[in-house]
């Protein structure tokens, strides 16, 4: 008896073995993988991606990775040579790193021949196409244009009482600031902790891109800047009066935000914003969906307007975003990816990726008044695009990033005074600018 | 060791044979999976090397080290590391230890208060982290500054004040890992004999002399054990901070070297770098494990010599 | 004086209760925040009456609908529990035709006949990283029948003793561990992203699990009874071994994984986590087996046994306690683990298990508050039910041997 037992549980466990072992990966259909962050126009893809299905019998599948781990989980996955993703729609800062680690296929013969280029936005293919830029090299196509902007509570800033305390305060109408020094002003107009209302609330914290995007734009405007992208040289470009007068100002903006806010990236604004905490909400344009949504917003989505990022003393640039479409090299679906881009790029198509809320690349639809009038804020949007500007795209650009957000943060929580957190950041990325061998002769 | 039965080989495995058998799955496991690649990070140590570029490993002898010991921020993360460490592990002793103490007696539903008392360390510390976010929060629904606020003007910011960020990581840490110390005081406890409380009560001993001379000497070497291994662990500790700070936010308030390291090794891909550091962090923890084991093994050695 | 113990008594009882409110608090938050609407998460203070709503469990559930079998399962699970539980509490006598044992196989058959039902009506997924589902509800008809035929008692034995009835028992839990993988394999069938998470991380968890406490426990036992060249040395590089930070041995193990084509598969994370808990397993089971006295097995061997005939009969039923409870701190570990998943695995993997994942609740409105909290709460309810089954054992089996008896 026993033994019988015990031989029905040993051929039992060898049916096991073999059953796991034998089970074949049967599926014949093909498939493509696109990899992208964890946002609305990644869901708007997918949406568009079913017409390619109807039309090639491919499926499309959508992943997407939560922001804060976004360039984390991809570049992991690259340095893995895993070819789960076949297509990667990256930010442009990647180009550099991913096309001199070999992880993003050249496409410039490919896209010579296949796409007209001069259908797609000039700013747009250097942005999140070209490396080096000016080389005509490119290594994507432009999937989603983003700029940084801003969204305002229209039924405030349009309420006469505030508009008359506005004016007798400050000595000017209350409107969508046009400076940051108006930016300032409303901010601190609308500041009233008791009431649990504050004036703005943008780009503090620490993870990812956070304080970076969020501050550039303003260092920019005051005049200061990243470097000479020529010679690379830092010190004297980043840590300049500027510079800290620039920073100085941001770390005061604090003042005027809700208690957390040294804490917000993208989703906490946009939940600050939809819980009628703040008058003015720093965010990229495509996250503002959100605040249009009668059922996140409860409160303002029918009293939301948007204006452009302001300018400073000093110029007027506003922080790019936005990605580019490009092949992982370790893709087993090449033909099909570049299928799958070619489809994307047609006029059509693109029409209906703006129409379901997608930043299109595409010059004539960009310019079209269908794109204009889609949204509320595709014309503020569409505004945005003479100043946008980007962060450093060599393939050092992630240690650079990460130097600049720590000691930014170490700024604003003030660890460090403006001036410390700058030369700090001057000498770092100069020293991850030698290491690179940038001023070798 | 037993003798050995004359008829033992012909009957299964030798003693021999049944001690490798036991023994090697366990060893080539952990040499296959721990020295292994410990030998191999030691080579990357001494050189410079990016996975993520193409480039092969170029030999730099023994500039990681003399770079990363030279960088005083770097000395700062270990300071901010040891600072939580015994913040950390020191809370989660006494309060761990005192809970032990209160359930160390007969009530009714005792299984089941305990199971509850055990349920924040059943709990993933990224959840954890990441929960603690919104109890902690000034902004939104804010449990622990709702229940405070009687006594505070302005509700705190746990997350983002650069002076109570380590304290809130404390408290969370402390939250989450408080039960394991608790569970092994208990376990403890509840193996000293009763008759020696008897026998102290004939005595009229008093509670501290009790507590003093029969409850601590037993119960110390298991204690020294929980701390051992909540050392080692607060060491390590990376997803808290990961979530509940914002990688280490506000500025650099909380960045501990583990923290740092992956930012070193994930998001730079200065894995020759990396690899350095992650052998200055190993040479700091086998040494504090080592003085840890020899004074257990001290304790043990006096207590054998007493019974 | 007596009145004095008494107030000292009550005392002590109202401090644990302190206790364990201020341990219970979050957790509790955790629930109710999952069972709350959006508009009651985000209020300025916390609101503590509040309409129940299941939304953010339904944000967990596959978009397309719940596939009927998964209610089958549920209940399965959950009366299983409850089955367990009143057997274990009350001692009931039953009439001969429904023994326990009886009972037992016919619970279990019911378990067997709807997985079969499953896997001939549950469509197939076109995804090209899951398992055919139905492959799934085979691999769980196996695994049950051979649990079921390892657990119980064979032979009919006169008198119940405890051992078996025990044993019988246990044979009442196995549809409710079985069930809780088929619903997550029925709702991963469906599209639910989450529970093809769960279901990873019961496979991964699970399985290390058992690995790291068998391995562990056959090498405590090889350090307790045999002289081994330079124990004291091994035993601390064992111990070592689990000092190292993760992040430390992640890079070569990342990088070694690579090479392998072992990132982001079951096989490696499995692999892996054992490693972390098996230095863990051999340090509390040695203490436990150092406790077992040597004069059992003596006896055992004078009559005939041989050394391994010994281990296994003598041994492992003395040991049960102890590895009940390493049974629960490795659980504990692997279940948890995030720093290691988040590099080994792909976001959207084969591989990946729920931790990386839960904390990716970010919609298009700021945090999803509740989504976060569903997916916890989901999350900790295994361990915590078997923890809650195993507490007996923790008390007793956490003593390192550092505890003289």
């Amino acid at each position: 008896m026993k033994s019988v037992r015990r031989s029905l549980v040993f051929v039992l466990i060898l049916a096991l073995a073999f059953v796991s072992t034998a089970k074949a990966d049967n599926h014949q259909s093909q498939s493509l993988t696109i990899v992208w962050a964890e946002w609305d126009p990644a869901n708007y893809l997918q949406e568009l991606s079913k017409d390619f299905t109807a039309e090639t019998g491919i499926a499309v599948d959508v992943i997407q990775i939560p922001w804060p781990n976004f360039q984390d989980k991809v570049f992991t996955a690259f340095v893995g040579k895993s070819d789960l993703y076949d297509i990667v729609i990256g930010d442009s800062q990647w180009l550099g790193r991913n096309s001199q680690g070999q992880n993003y296929i050249n496409l410039t013969d490919w896209i010579n021949e296949n796409i007209d280029v001069d259908s797609i936005y000039g700013p747009a293919m250097t942005a999140f196409a070209e490396y080096p830029k000016g080389s005509g090299t490119y290594w994507a196509l432009p999937a989603e244009v983003d700029a940084a902007g801003y969204v305002y509570r229209k039924d405030l800033f349009e309420d006469p009482n505030e508009m008359t305390a506005f004016q007798e305060k400050y000595g000017y109408a209350l409107a969508p600031p046009k400076t940051y020094a108006q930016l300032r002003d409303i901010a601190e107009f609308f500041t009233r902790p008791d009431k649990d209302l504050y004036g703005i609330a943008t780009w503090y914290s620490k993870e990812y891109d956070g304080i970076t995007m969020g501050f550039q734009q303003v260092m920019w405007s005051f005049g200061g800047a990243y470097g000479d992208a020529d010679t690379h040289k830092v010190a004297g470009h980043i840590n300049t009066e500027d510079s800290v007068k620039a920073l100085e100002f941001y770390t005061d903006l604090l003042q005027f935000s809700p208690p957390d806010a040294p804490n917000y990236y993208w989703t906490e604004t946009l939940g600050a914003y939809n819980a009628g905490k703040v008058a003015m909400a720093m965010n990229y344009f495509a996250f503002f969906p959100g605040v249009l949504n009668p059922e996140s917003n409860e409160i303002s989505h029918d009293k939301s307007g948007f204006f452009i990022a302001p300018a400073g003393p000093k110029g007027h640039y506003i922080s790019i975003g936005g990605q580019g479409m490009s092949i992982s090299s370790y893709s087993k679906n090449k033909a099909l990816a570049k299928q799958y881009m070619k489809w994307f790029m047609q006029k059509p198509v693109q029409e209906k990726w703006a129409a379901l809320g997608g930043f299109t690349p595409h010059k004539e639809v960009l310019q079209s008044d269908i794109f204009k009038t889609a949204t509320p804020f595709n014309e503020a949007f569409a505004a945005s695009f003479p100043y946008l500007r980007d962060f450093w795209a060599v393939p050092e650009y992630a240690e650079l990033l990460e130097v600049c957000q720590t000691n930014w943060s170490e700024a604003i929580s003030k660890i460090k005074s403006a001036k410390e957190a700058l030369d700090a950041i001057a000498r770092k990325h100069e020293e991850i600018f030698e290491d690179a061998g940038y001023y070798d002769e | 060791m037993l003798t050995n039965h004359p008829h033992q080989t012909s009957r299964g495995m030798s003693d021999y044979q049944l001690k490798m058998a036991f023994i090697m799955p366990t060893m080539i496991l952990l040499i296959l999976m721990n020295i292994f690649p410990l030998l191999w990070s030691l080579y990357l140590s001494f050189h410079r090397y990016k996975a993520s570029m193409p480039a092969a490993p170029r030999f730099i002898g023994v500039r990681n080290y003399s770079r990363l010991l030279a960088d005083p921020e770097i000395w700062g993360y270990f300071q901010t590391t040891a600072y939580f460490v015994i913040l950390a592990v020191a809370a989660q002793f006494f309060i761990g230890f005192g809970l032990a103490l209160l359930l160390n007696r007969d009530f009714r539903y005792k299984g089941f208060v305990t199971t509850l008392l055990l349920l924040p360390m059943m709990l993933s510390p990224v959840v954890v982290g990441l929960f603690w976010r919104f109890i902690l929060s000034s902004d939104n629904a804010g449990l622990l500054n709702f229940f405070l606020s009687p006594f505070l003007n302005s509700p705190i910011g746990w997350t983002t004040h650069p002076k109570v960020a380590m304290l809130a990581v404390v408290i969370v840490d402390t939250w989450m890992w408080s039960p394991f110390m608790m569970l092994i005081a208990l376990a403890g406890l509840s193996a000293v004999p009763k008759f020696l409380y008897e026998a102290a009560d004939v005595d009229r001993a008093s509670a501290w002399f009790k507590f003093r001379w029969i409850t601590l000497p037993l119960v110390s070497p298991l204690l020294l054990i929980a701390l051992l291994f909540r050392t080692m662990d607060a060491f390590k500790m990376f997803d808290i901070v990961y979530v509940l700070t914002r990688e280490g936010g506000p500025g650099t308030a909380t960045e501990t070297v583990s923290m740092n390291l992956y930012k070193l090794a994930f998001r730079n891909y200065n894995t020759g770098k990396a690899c350095a550091m992650a052998y200055i962090l190993l040479i700091i923890i086998v040494a504090l494990s080592n003085i840890y084991v020899k004074y257990l093994n001290r304790v043990k050695g006096e207590e054998a010599q007493e019974t | 004086m007596r009145h004095r113990k008494n107030f000292v008594h009550y005392l002590i009882l109202a401090l644990i209760a302190v206790a364990v409110l201020v341990y219970i608090t979050p957790i509790y938050w955790i629930l109710a925040t999952s069972l709350k609407t959006l508009s009651d998460i985000t209020t300025k203070l916390p609101k503590f009456v509040f309409d129940i709503s299941l939304e953010n469990y339904q944000k967990l559930m596959p978009s397309e609908g719940v596939p009927g079998v998964t209610y089958l399962f549920l209940g399965e699970v959950v009366v299983g529990l409850l089955l367990f539980g009143f057997f274990s509490l009350f001692n009931v006598r039953l009439p001969r035709a429904l023994s326990l044992r009886n009972l037992g196989f016919i619970w279990n058959s019911l378990f067997i006949l709807t997985c079969l039902y499953s896997f001939l009506t549950l469509p197939p997924l076109r995804s090209r990283l899951q398992t055919d589902a139905r492959f799934n509800f085979l691999l769980l008809i196996v695994c049950t029948i051979i649990a079921y035929l390892l657990i119980v008692p064979w032979r009919k034995t006169g008198g119940l003793t405890s051992q078996t009835a025990k044993k019988q028992r246990l044979t009442l839990v196995l549809p409710s561990v079985f069930g809780t993988i088929a619903i997550c394999v029925a709702l991963a069938n469906g599209g639910s992203k989450y529970f093809y998470q769960l279901l990873n991380s019961i496979i991964i968890g699970g399985g290390s699990t058992i690995l790291a406490v068998g391995l562990g426990t056959l090498a405590a036992y090889a350090f307790s009874r045999f002289d081994i060249a330079g124990k004291d040395d091994l035993l601390f590089f064992i111990l070592s071994t689990r000092m190292l930070p993760p992040v430390v041995v992640v890079i070569p193990i990342y990088l070694m994984y690579s090479a392998l084509g072992l990132r982001d598969t079951h096989f490696g994370l499995i692999l892996l986590y054992t490693t972390f808990n098996v230095s863990f397993a051999v340090w509390l089971m040695k203490g436990f087996i150092d406790e077992i006295p040597k004069e059992y097995e003596d006896a055992a061997l004078v009559d005939g046994y041989s050394r391994f005939q010994t281990f296994l009969k003598v041994i492992l039923p003395q040991s049960v306690t102890g590895i009940a409870a390493t049974a629960v701190f490795c659980l504990i570990t692997a279940w948890n683990e995030f720093a290691f998943a988040l590099v080994l695995t792909e976001v959207g993997g084969r591989a990946v298990t729920a931790p990386p994942s839960i904390t990716s609740a970010t919609g298009s409105t700021g945090m999803d508050w509740g989504k976060i909290a569903a997916g916890t709460f989901v999350f900790l309810l295994p361990v915590a039910v078997f923890t809650f089954l195993m507490r007996s054992h923790l008390l007793r089996g956490v003593t390192f041997g550092a505890v003289k008896k």
